[in-house]
């Protein structure tokens, strides 16, 4: 499944800047893309028009159109976009429903709002926990989990309603080291299944491990956009207020010491 | 300027659980320090004892000489400024101007020196031209900044931050540094718990690492990251910064930060 | 699926049990006196707490919950009834009545019967499976939905509170000092328990729509507490019960 957003100008309710100017953007099915950016250059918006979200669920102008496998989504209600695309918020505790008391309730949730029956909810539960690896959290409440947790837990939950692109808006940001090398671990898993993942993040190590492709988007415009390792590397980096992975960095201070050192793998 | 003490601390949470098994610790005035461990080490229930927020179970924690189980919050609060990690849990005000107020106010400052105050603490977080604005309409890392302000604006003689770069994008943690190093060059002690361990390496010049309600590690970053330590950072979830795995891949002597591994190459190639 | 309850009361069809709680607490209040009242809450309270190991538990709570009232219904009446004649002893302007002791004693019976149902259904019944039992008899989901998830929310924004108190503290803001300062203090303090309240609604409604919580329509459950023909029978002998109980009263037979 093919998610292309097509000369998408955004603007939200109530202001008259434009979040996001004529920004075009093709994800193909299966591919990883990550997307950086300074804080309100635009990623959360990206990933609220690629959702759907922007602007059913909050309103705004939005012009351009947004395409899965070619066809326009525009007339097409959120409850059936959100079986295509999945959105993933950064804020873990508020991406539970509340209502439920187990984690496979929680997984659960989608599926069934989707009208589905029974077994065949109960069936993609069951699937969808083992992709994510978290089949053992099966039983407990999801609101004495730990952050990195649930945030499987959310993701899990999107990926029970058979989504073909996940799109995960800083997803590890506010979440510790153990939690983000759970969460990472989880994309990886999905990626190596086939899921397409767009994925906003500040960590670009992160990015760097998962990612085919880097977007950056600027000042609510897409300003770059080119191969993992090549995107992660250019020097314009920070002036987009993107910081560069770790060794980037190392390689950086090396070079204007003038020392002369070839970084291990 | 103060120290701060801990001497046996031991700290049980109602239900039984024990935070804090007999921290012994002192913070000198003017230190720079930074506190790290996994969820559940003890990091957040220690630096709630400097304000008072928490008093200990056995044991004591002096700020200034005074025993913090017979001065009020509000009084430690004058000593001790202390910024929580989520920003919305703080922050009530309908403009920057009144949020960053508060602080300040309620130690007393009224007038010139209250606005110089808040002035002042908005330079250094870049919001100057925001006073009117409404909290709620920054963003979430802007709205961190703000209540980093908040207690900046204290001018407390101790600082401590919880989690400040989480959430913040390349410019925000460089804004955090800048406090660190500007807090520090004002002969005020800066505290900063965090996960980032590149961060804390590049910034403090005393580690402190905590696990199961201990400190386990504590040291200046060349030694707390050092790769005899490893072992001990890998038993609670952490890791050295990426500087110092390189340099030890190299065989070089520790290198906890880029600056250092730098130092170690150039002293390493011939002449 | 399904969760085992601890014991056989707790695994009760949560409607059976709220039907228990309101017709017991209504014949209680309707019939009055001391004799039904005690007779009600000894064999649709204590027993059924026995039954289900929580007696322990509901005394605590009927004691936390009533007291308050209790004492203030036995001060009130017993110092204040008026008709009151016969006198039991002095206290300075007031005088005690024994029509005024007997009158307290009658509104206690009835304080414990309801105070009593409350909490037992409160210690056996989770609210998410009541809400569950609703659904699955009609109710519809998005309506489930929003009670299930308001009574969640009590719990969340207290521990919010508590976070923000301990953040304005460490600003200084005096939670220990005079009366006066901590009305003031009340702003920085309900201030963000709204404002995140808010704001968490906002992302939290994000979350549903990208779970298609709008569709239209019915959808299955996972599962719901189960329902015996004998509970359906309880239910409806319960309620004639109740409507024996209001004819009684009004024939003048109790």
């Amino acid at each position: 499944m093919t998610l292309t957003l097509e000369s998408i100008t955004y603007r939200y309710a109530g202001t008259g800047r434009a979040s996001l100017s004529d920004v075009s953007l093709e994800l193909a099915d299966g591919e990883v893309v990550g997307v950086v950016g300074g804080n309100e250059a635009g990623k959360t918006t990206l990933c609220l028009v690629a959702s759907g979200l922007a602007p059913r669920s909050i309103g705004g102008t939005l012009t351009g159109r947004v395409l899965i496998d070619g066809q326009p989504t525009t007339d097409r209600p959120m409850h059936e976009l959100a079986a295509n695309v999945g959105i993933c918020f950064q804020n873990p505790a508020t991406q539970l429903s509340q209502v439920a008391d187990t984690v496979f309730e929680e997984v659960a949730f989608g599926p069934l709002n989707l009208g589905l029956a029974r077994g065949e909810v109960i069936r993609r539960v069951t699937e969808s926990l083992a992709a994510i690896g978290i089949t053992e959290l099966g039983e407990r409440d999801p609101r004495r989990l730990s952050g990195g947790q649930m945030q499987l837990v959310a993701v899990a939950g999107l990926l029970a309603m058979g989504p073909r692109h996940l799109v995960l808006d800083e997803p590890v940001a506010q979440l510790d080291p153990e939690g983000r090398a759970l969460v990472a671990e989880a994309l990886r898993k999905l990626a190596a299944a086939g899921t397409g993942l767009l994925i906003t993040e500040h960590d670009t190590d992160l990015l760097a491990g998962l990612c085919s492709r880097v977007v950056v988007v600027d000042r609510g415009k897409v300003v770059a956009s080119g191969p993992a390792a090549d995107m992660l590397a250019d020097p314009r980096l920070d002036d987009w207020g993107v910081e560069p992975p770790a060794r980037v960095r190392l390689q950086r201070a090396l070079a204007a010491a003038g020392v002369r050192s070839e970084l291990p793998q | 300027m103060i120290d701060v003490v801990c001497s046996g601390l031991c700290y049980d949470y109602p239900g039984g659980v024990r935070a804090l098994d007999g921290v012994d610790l002192t913070i000198h005035a003017g230190e720079r320090l930074a506190i790290v461990g996994q969820n559940g080490s003890g990091k957040t229930t220690l630096i709630r004892h400097f304000n008072g927020l928490l008093r200990p179970t056995e044991g004591t924690v002096t700020v200034d000489g005074l025993d913090t189980r017979h001065k009020p919050v509000a009084a430690l609060a004058a000593l001790v400024g202390l910024a929580f990690q989520d920003p919305d849990r703080q922050i009530f005000a309908g403009s920057v101007e009144a949020e960053v107020s508060f602080g300040p106010r309620n130690l007393g400052r009224r007038g010139e020196e209250l606005a110089a105050a808040v002035a002042g603490a908005l330079r250094t977080v870049e919001l100057e031209t925001e006073l009117h604005t409404n909290p709620y309409d920054l963003g979430f890392s802007r709205r961190k900044l703000l209540s980093i302000a908040s207690v900046l604006a204290m001018n407390t003689p101790v600082l401590v931050l919880d989690e400040p770069t989480t959430g913040q994008d390349a410019r925000g943690v460089r804004t955090i540094e800048a406090i660190v190093a500007s807090v520090a060059a004002a002969g005020r002690t800066i505290i900063c718990v965090s996960h980032d361990m590149r961060f804390v390496a590049d910034n403090f010049e005393r580690v402190i690492v905590m696990r199961d309600a201990k400190v386990v590690l504590d040291g200046p970053p060349h030694e707390v990251f050092a790769e005899r330590n490893w072992r001990v950072l890998k038993s609670t979830n952490l890791g050295p910064p990426y500087a110092a795995r390189v340099g030890h891949q190299l065989g070089l002597r520790s290198t906890p930060t880029a600056a250092a591994l730098v130092r170690e190459l150039q002293a390493a190639q011939p002449r | 699926m399904g969760r085992p309850g601890p014991s056989a009361y707790h695994r009760l069809n949560p409607l059976t049990k709220l039907v228990v709680a309101l017709t017991t607490t209504a014949a209680a209040v309707i019939l009055g006196g001391v004799f039904w009242p005690l007779m009600i809450v000894f064999v649709f309270v204590l027993v059924p707490a026995v039954a289900a190991r929580v007696l322990a538990q509901l005394l605590r709570f009927m004691l936390i919950f009533s007291l308050p009232i209790a004492i203030s219904a036995l001060l009130i009446n017993v110092f204040f009834y008026p008709g009151g004649q016969t006198v039991l002893f002095g206290l300075g302007p007031v005088t005690a009545t024994a029509e005024g002791l007997s009158f307290a004693i009658e509104i206690l019976c009835r304080i414990a019967a309801i105070s009593g149902a409350v909490t037992l259904f409160y210690l056996t019944t989770k609210p998410s499976e009541l809400v569950l039992d609703l659904e699955r008899r009609g109710v519809p989901p998005r309506l489930a939905f929003v009670t299930n998830a308001s009574v969640q929310t009590v719990p969340a924004m207290a521990e919010r509170a508590q976070q923000i108190i301990a953040a304005q503290r460490a600003r200084g803001l005096d939670t220990e000092g005079s009366a006066w300062k901590r009305v003031k203090g009340i702003l920085p303090i309900v201030g963000p328990v709204m404002l995140g309240s808010i704001s968490e609604v906002e992302e939290r409604s994000m979350t549903l729509e990208a779970r298609a919580f709008t569709r239209p329509g019915r959808r299955d459950l996972l599962w719901s507490p189960r329902d015996t023909t004998l509970e359906r029978l309880a239910r409806y002998l319960l309620l004639l019960g109740l409507v024996g109980v209001i004819g009684a009263k009004a024939a003048g037979l109790v």
